[in-house]
């Protein structure tokens, strides 16, 4: 019974994921089209429209992540129902609350909100507690949900063995699945970052009700913003992995992928590592110490290492003259891997301290991170979405057109991205509604970026009426 | 710098994407031996060595070069404060005022001579990015309320240099500017 | 972890005591900085006679401005300066001398050799008194602007602390009775030594990250940064916590 309802609520999951990605997208493409100076918004409306995109893409693409391990999670140990369904009514308020405050409060202090702009009221009075208490929602209804799924882990797995310490000695007697490994190093990570999101919160609503009597330190809520946001959309890409690694072997018809201690050594790095790399978003604040900006280059270094030593050369090592039975699962598998590793040299790239001093703040940011979430977490999660959508409905037919919809979504994305990549070699700021004159290319690629986008858009659309037609049915089955 | 980059950046990618077609057309070509990799463990093991000493190279290259460590054990010729405030900025070779702020409208600076701006911002996190006459981002540091960061740069090249503000402030962002000459 | 936790505190605690104490700093403190200070030529009262520019290539110079009939402010800038100096240990990149110069142009080198003497300062190596005949050139160049006041027979002056280093240039200001640390960070300055950056006071900021300290040329941690460690310690104090609480479960 409880598995019914799982299945239900993670079709449900699906779809509201879906339409607000599909309106998110085409949020992102009018920002694009009026910096193109295609169409013409105030200057309010388009701040509006990024706070909105910004926090919808990182809220939505966090939750496909987390239903995602949840469902799977359910093959290894017993999940709670309620939890799950709880974190899917306070994300929906939370959604609500957010939207509100922003197409009808104008709050638009940008995703980072960064301390204290959201104090300074540019917007009606009441959509900055709004705001904060949309925040307060998503916080306290992910917070319930990782918090069970540790807890159901933990119920089956002892500490040592939820992360794998077991593998670094020779023949162990219990084996961790990976999935179970990378899990559980992710929501660990994420609790973590959620708990920094709880201080945040704490610190902006003791300012706002205090009436002046106590005032933050802009620095520390620098700090701890990047902490919760960085994280936070960090631990997302995890997630995706951690579905890649049960998912990727069983639709390619291979045997199951097993943890081994390099695996183990790896992931337990990568937990480390995430939890300081965040500096690197301070490095142009020279207050913050130069050691801690030095961890920030070391740690964001790093984190590539084990993640891209590991599972990349894991997906290359089965597809390698192997056979593989290719469906569009794992196809978006493995074209996010590589979005991700190629999102990630540009990460690298900008997370060096003296490259950054030229790239912080332009479109290279962007750049980079729009390429491991559009053509990297998000085809991980699609490829959950597309693989729970056929293989509960049993729908045995393949789908026309799979080669197409991964075209528009491919060629859509790298011309999107493209569009960002030169823009921030040519040192054009990010977030600027209007580009200045001087910036010459900056329209041109803008319009060139919206067009690519809407390439994109119309793949995705395709796929979205693909999956939620099927999670409908899975929604009012009777079984 | 910023093309380099970008150039940097396409090689590898290119290399990526070359190496992901060609792992992916195996898969489907060699229907009969079904061999995948050998040593495999083995070929990992120097992957990651590799990379790993790549990027150890790539660290202890770049991180001396980091802007704050350029230019510490020389003396500025001239100190330039910026206070900058929604949606201005306040440049001056005298300390600003946090209560009266003031500053010049011309400011001119001498090429190859050591400039240090003292940056803060009055009210909101704002950006300093200094553009060269080119139009190229050449260097730049955060106003955070309540602190001033110091940033060091010798400008070699005589012209109008703009400064953007690259932090997010709110709705008049795009549209904070101010100029300087450097002759 | 905890132990990283606690000791963070405990610094932090020290810190604050310290920074509590402090005074606001007037932004007068801005000006002249990276200009060079006159070289005037100075009457030491051991009886040498040496340019400013020559006896900071020595070793780099606090000057202080005082007055031998001050009753206000002079005699407690001297005090405070001499001990908050005894805890600071001499190194490499920690050298300085003490240079008191009266802006009183009726003060011979008598008078000054009399205060000297009174504080217990004329033997020590640290401290140079002087005066020189130039000294409206000198206060134009630190922008020190004394104003006699004839009701009370005094004058009306800050108290001002100026850091030269060895090349004649003025690194930093210093204007009230200062605590230590501000002290650390004027010495650091005249010997050279770049911090990329440097708080405003603000009484308000209870939970700053960092607190800089300048004898080491570190951040010591602040309230702030246990905000900063705090998540990762529940976070991993949690998992230990659940576990240990389904395991005591399943057992009964």
């Amino acid at each position: 019974m409880e598995n019914i309802l799982l299945k239900k609520n993670t079709a449900f999951w699906i779809i509201t994921i879906l339409v607000l990605f599909v309106l998110s997208i085409i949020l992102g493409i009018i920002m694009r089209l009026n910096q193109g100076a295609i169409i013409h918004l105030s200057a309010v409306t388009f701040y509006t429209d990024m706070t909105t995109h910004g926090l919808t893409m990182i809220g939505i693409w966090f939750v496909a992540g987390m239903a995602g391990i949840n469902f799977i999670m359910e093959r290894y140990v017993r999940t709670s129902y309620l939890a799950n369904l709880l974190a899917l009514i306070f994300t929906i308020a939370g959604i609500v609350m957010l939207w509100a405050s922003t197409l009808v409060g104008n709050f638009h202090a940008g995703w980072t909100f960064l301390y204290p702009l959201p104090f300074k009221i540019m917007w009606s009075a009441w959509a900055t507690p709004l705001f904060l208490f949309s925040l307060t929602a998503f916080g306290v209804g992910w917070l319930i949900w990782c918090l069970s799924l540790v807890t159901a882990l933990l119920k089956k797995y002892s500490i040592p063995q939820v992360f794998a310490w077991q593998h670094f000695k020779k023949n162990p007697k219990v084996e961790t699945p990976p999935f179970v490994l990378i899990s559980m190093i992710s929501l660990v990570g994420i609790i973590t970052c959620l708990i920094a999101a709880v201080v945040l919160l704490v610190l902006l609503f003791s300012e706002y009700y205090s009436n002046g009597s106590f005032m933050n330190d802009a620095l520390l809520l620098k700090n701890l913003t990047y902490f919760f946001g960085h994280t936070l959309a960090n631990e997302m890409l995890y997630l995706g992995l951690a579905i890649l690694y049960e998912l990727f072997s069983e639709i390619s018809g291979q045997p199951k992928w097993k943890t081994t201690w390099y695996v183990a050594l790896a992931w337990n790095f990568t937990l480390i590592f995430i939890l300081t790399a965040f500096f690197h978003h301070l490095y142009m604040d020279f207050v913050q110490p130069e050691g801690f900006q030095i961890i920030g280059q070391i740690a964001s270094y790093s984190a590539s290492l084990p993640a891209a030593g590991v599972t990349v050369f894991s997906v290359i090592v089965s597809v390698f003259r192997k056979k593989v039975n290719w469906s569009l699962s794992n196809l978006l598998f493995f074209i996010g891997v590589v979005g991700w590793v190629i999102g990630g040299i540009g990460a690298v790239i900008d997370a060096t301290i003296s490259n950054n001093f030229v790239l912080h703040n332009t479109l290279w940011v962007p750049a980079h991170f729009h390429t491991y979430n559009a053509l990297g977490n998000v085809l991980f999660s699609l490829a959950f979405f597309y693989w729970f959508s056929k293989h509960y409905t049993n729908s045995k037919t393949n789908d026309r057109f799979s080669t197409l919809k991964l075209l528009f979504i491919v060629v859509g994305g790298i011309g999107f991205l493209l569009a960002f990549y030169v823009g921030g070699a040519d040192s054009i700021p990010r977030r600027y509604s209007d580009y200045p004159e001087a910036f010459t290319s900056a329209k041109m690629l803008a319009t060139i970026g919206a067009a690519f986008a809407s390439v994109y858009l119309i793949g995705i659309f395709i796929l979205f009426v693909n999956i939620s037609n099927r999670c409908l049915k899975i929604l009012f089955s009777r079984s | 710098m910023q093309n380099s980059l970008l150039l940097l950046f396409l090689i590898l990618t290119g290399i990526i994407i070359v190496i992901f077609t060609y792992v992916f057309l195996s898969s489907k070509r060699d229907e009969q031996i079904q061999t995948g990799m050998q040593k495999a463990l083995q070929k990992r093991f120097w992957f990651i060595l590799i990379l790993f000493i790549v990027l150890a190279i790539f660290a202890s290259i770049t991180i001396p070069k980091s802007p704050y460590f350029i230019f510490a054990d020389e003396q500025p010729a001239k100190i330039i404060h910026v206070a900058s405030k929604q949606f201005y900025f306040i440049m001056s070779d005298q300390a600003i005022d946090p209560e009266n702020p003031t500053g010049e409208s011309l400011i001119e600076l001498n090429a190859n001579e050591l400039v240090e701006f003292r940056v803060t911002s009055l009210d909101v996190n704002h950006g300093f990015a200094i553009y060269n006459s080119a139009n190229e981002l050449i260097a730049q540091i955060q106003a955070m309320p309540g602190y001033v960061n110091r940033l060091r740069w010798k400008f070699t090249e005589p012209g109008n240099y703009d400064v953007y503000c690259l932090e997010y402030c709110g709705m008049a962002h795009h549209v904070m500017k101010t100029s300087f000459i450097v002759k | 972890m905890f132990k990283n936790f606690i000791f963070s505190f405990l610094i932090f605690v020290i810190s604050c005591t310290g920074f509590v104490q402090s005074q606001t700093p007037d932004w007068n403190e801005e000006t002249n900085i990276y200009e060079s200070i006159s070289n005037v030529p100075l009457k030491l009262i051991n009886g040498k006679e040496i340019f400013l520019h020559q006896l900071a290539a020595e070793k780099p110079l606090i000057v202080a401005l005082i007055f031998t009939r001050c009753t206000g402010v002079c005699s407690p800038l001297l005090f405070q300066l001499m001990e908050n100096l005894q805890n600071i240990s001499s190194g490499k990149d920690n050298q300085y001398s003490v240079l008191v110069i009266s802006f009183d142009p009726f003060d011979s080198l008598k008078d000054m050799r009399l205060m000297a003497q009174r504080i217990e300062l004329d033997n020590n190596q640290q401290w140079q008194f002087a005066i020189t005949d130039s000294i409206n050139r000198l206060n134009a160049s630190v922008g020190f602007y004394p104003v006699w006041n004839d009701e009370i027979k005094q004058f009306d002056h800050d108290a001002l602390l100026v850091g030269v280093n060895s090349d004649g240039y003025i690194t930093k200001k210093l204007i009230g009775l200062r605590n230590e640390k501000e002290i650390r960070l004027l010495i650091s300055s005249i010997n050279n030594v770049f911090s990329p950056t440097y708080r405003l006071p603000n009484p308000n900021n209870l939970f700053s990250c960092f607190n800089y300290d300048p004898a080491t040329g570190k951040n010591t941690p602040g309230l702030g940064l246990i905000f900063i460690a705090l998540p990762a310690v529940i976070s991993f104090s949690l998992v230990i916590g659940i576990r240990f609480w389904v395991k005591r479960k399943a057992f009964r």
